[in-house]
């Protein structure tokens, strides 16, 4: 009966293109960059040995610290400021009994808006003279309230923060309240007549129902943040002062500006493995918690 | 719900509650207004402070522009080729996306219909693997490896590229909606003496079409959307793409907001006209698979 589908020519013929372009173009680069982490290289002379020289080498680098800590501080204040945010608002819309739809379409704007152009906007929503958000806060505190977003070391890094919070929760909260709309209405009318408010029923119902959202909500925070790149290269490159250096913007620059191709490919692989090893105590964490309704 | 609430065994006090939190729903729309103005109100802002000259923009940035006038779009379009890099974003993007889907629906048939499970199941695991690397790692084999290639600063380049980058994510959809199709169709199609290409092409492709465009537009707007990877592998400014065009425009028209305002817009534009179009079908599209789990 099934003979039709046990053609091992057809069989390669279609997967055999796809595994060719995957290994060249995915699986060959990720090999060769844990290599070219062992070497010292500038990309002309001959590739020097070096064993693990250049992992050592990240551990006293007070820039690829700095960096790696700006990874974390992105990361936490995603975690900490735009999550519960984002659960704020798809309560919220769920909630509406009128609009969601609009609601819905208007928070997701933003998403479909390339980084690049975001990046721009806010550069121009930042400008310390025509600004809007300066010109905001000369109206209702005076001059003494607006600052040099993007240039000062204290600020830089919050200010590319706001800016990436307002492209990304609209992701979120629609993904977020696509789990809370897909709660059996049973369960909330159960707890209405049982007399639960709309605090506990929040807490106690939804939020636990929505757990494995909050989930994956947190492992793409969690290997976003530490890959983060493109808004940080436009708004700041890093700068000033390095204050908002990242570990991509960091490598890109070692690699590419410094030619120093053998330490900028071992800063990838370490941003790798960090990846590799948040997302796996992540998952172990979650294991155990699948949600029955 | 109806019939236990005309029963009438609910407590007075529970009902007169919830039927109270039912009819004001007044603070909830406040706030979400106050959410989606914050969301809309800067690209509004600018939209306004594209049909200004500079001097208006800094002396009076909240009044209507005295005249629309389109002084800024031309200089946007002519000076700053923002037509040709939202052309050459098109070319790259759609042949880019079609390579994506021909190829990944092809291996996603193979690993979920065709009978060779144990290797199937080994080669859709070696895939997925790819949805764990961070691009960022692999910035300098890669770059590399296309100029070993002689692709370096051709469009071949990026469309090879993000059609590889974009697999493991749709082969993930696309062999989740396969492997849901009823074998009874299949059957049908065999006793009509299809082969398995037949079967593909005559069964398969029309009964997953939504799962296709789904992953069309998704590889859409990251294409559309790419930044570092454009920059990085295309140099000649005329084969820029749009993210890395605006990104160039922003460098050397740091003052002058009026026609930067413009491009933003210009660029702005296609996208969201496609959003407007498609909403649901984007929205259902990135949240599918992440919701369920």
């Amino acid at each position: 009966m099934y003979k039709a589908l046990r053609n091992p020519y057809t069989y390669l013929a279609f997967i055999v293109p796809t595994l060719a372009l995957y290994c060249l173009f995915f699986i060959y680069p990720v090999v060769v960059s844990f290599i070219y982490g062992f070497y010292q290289w500038d990309g002309i002379s001959e590739k020097l040995f070096i064993g693990i020289d250049n992992f050592k080498r990240l551990a006293h680098d007070e820039v690829f610290l700095k960096s790696l800590g700006n990874n974390f501080y992105f990361m936490a204040f995603s975690l900490i400021v735009n999550i519960p945010l984002v659960f704020l608002i798809a309560i919220m819309v769920s909630k509406a009994r009128r609009m969601r739809g609009f609601y819905k379409s208007a928070v997701f704007v933003p998403v479909v808006i390339s980084t690049a152009t975001v990046a721009i906007l806010f550069g121009v929503l930042y400008n310390y003279e025509s600004g809007m958000i300066n010109q905001v806060l000369r109206a209702i505190g005076g001059e003494s309230w607006a600052k040099e977003w993007l240039s000062d070391p204290h600020l830089a890094m919050l200010s590319i923060l706001i800016a990436n919070a307002w492209q990304n929760i609209g992701f979120f909260i629609v993904l977020c309240l696509a789990a809370i709309l897909n709660i059996p209405k049973e369960i909330g009318e159960a707890a209405k007549i049982d007399g639960v408010n709309a605090w506990s029923e929040t807490w106690r119902i939804t939020l636990p129902l929505v757990r494995p959202v909050l989930f994956v909500m947190l492992l793409l925070t969690v290997s976003g943040t530490l890959k983060v790149l493109d808004i940080v290269q436009i708004m700041t490159n890093g700068g000033p002062f390095q204050s908002t250096e990242v570990m991509s913007t960091y490598a890109l620059k070692v690699g590419f500006r410094s030619l120093e191709l053998g330490y900028g490919s071992a800063i990838g692989v370490a941003m790798f493995i960090l990846i590799l090893i948040m997302t796996g105590i992540l998952q172990r964490v979650s294991k155990s918690e699948e949600v029955q309704y | 719900m109806e019939r236990i609430l005309t029963s009438g065994k609910i407590a007075p006090s529970t009902l007169q509650r919830s039927s109270f939190l039912r009819n004001s729903q007044l603070p909830l729309h406040l706030s979400l207004w106050v959410y989606v103005i914050i969301v809309l109100f800067p690209l509004l802002w600018l939209l306004l402070s594209s049909f200004k000259t500079n001097r208006e923009i800094t002396v009076n940035t909240w009044a209507l522009p005295t005249t629309f006038n389109f002084d800024n779009y031309k200089a946007a379009w002519e000076s700053a080729h923002i037509g040709q890099y939202a052309f050459n974003s098109l070319i790259v993007t759609m042949a880019a996306c079609f390579l994506t889907i021909v190829l990944s629906a092809a291996t996603a048939f193979a690993l979920s219909r065709m009978k060779y499970k144990a290797l199937s199941k080994k080669v859709y695991g070696f895939i997925l693997l790819g949805l764990l690397v961070p691009p960022g790692a692999l910035f300098i084999p890669l770059y590399r490896l296309v100029t070993d290639l002689h692709l370096y600063d051709t469009h071949q380049a990026l469309i090879l590229v993000y059609c590889t980058y974009a697999l493991p994510i749709t082969i993930f959809i696309l062999h989740a909606f396969m492997q849901s199709v009823p074998s009874e169709l299949e059957e049908a199609g065999i006793m009509d003496g299809l082969s398995a290409a037949g079967l593909f092409a005559r069964v398969i492709v029309p009964v997953s079409m939504p799962a296709l465009v789904t992953v069309f537009i998704l590889a859409f707007i990251g294409n559309w959307n790419e930044y570092i990877l454009s920059q990085l592998l295309v140099t000649t400014e005329s084969l820029r793409t749009l993210p890395t065009g605006m990104a160039t425009f922003n460098d050397g028209y740091r003052t002058n907001f009026a026609s930067l305002s413009a491009a933003v817009i210009i660029s702005i534009i296609p996208v969201l006209l496609v959003y407007m179009f498609l909403q649901r079908q984007i929205i259902d599209g990135m949240t599918a698979g992440s919701v369920k789990g």
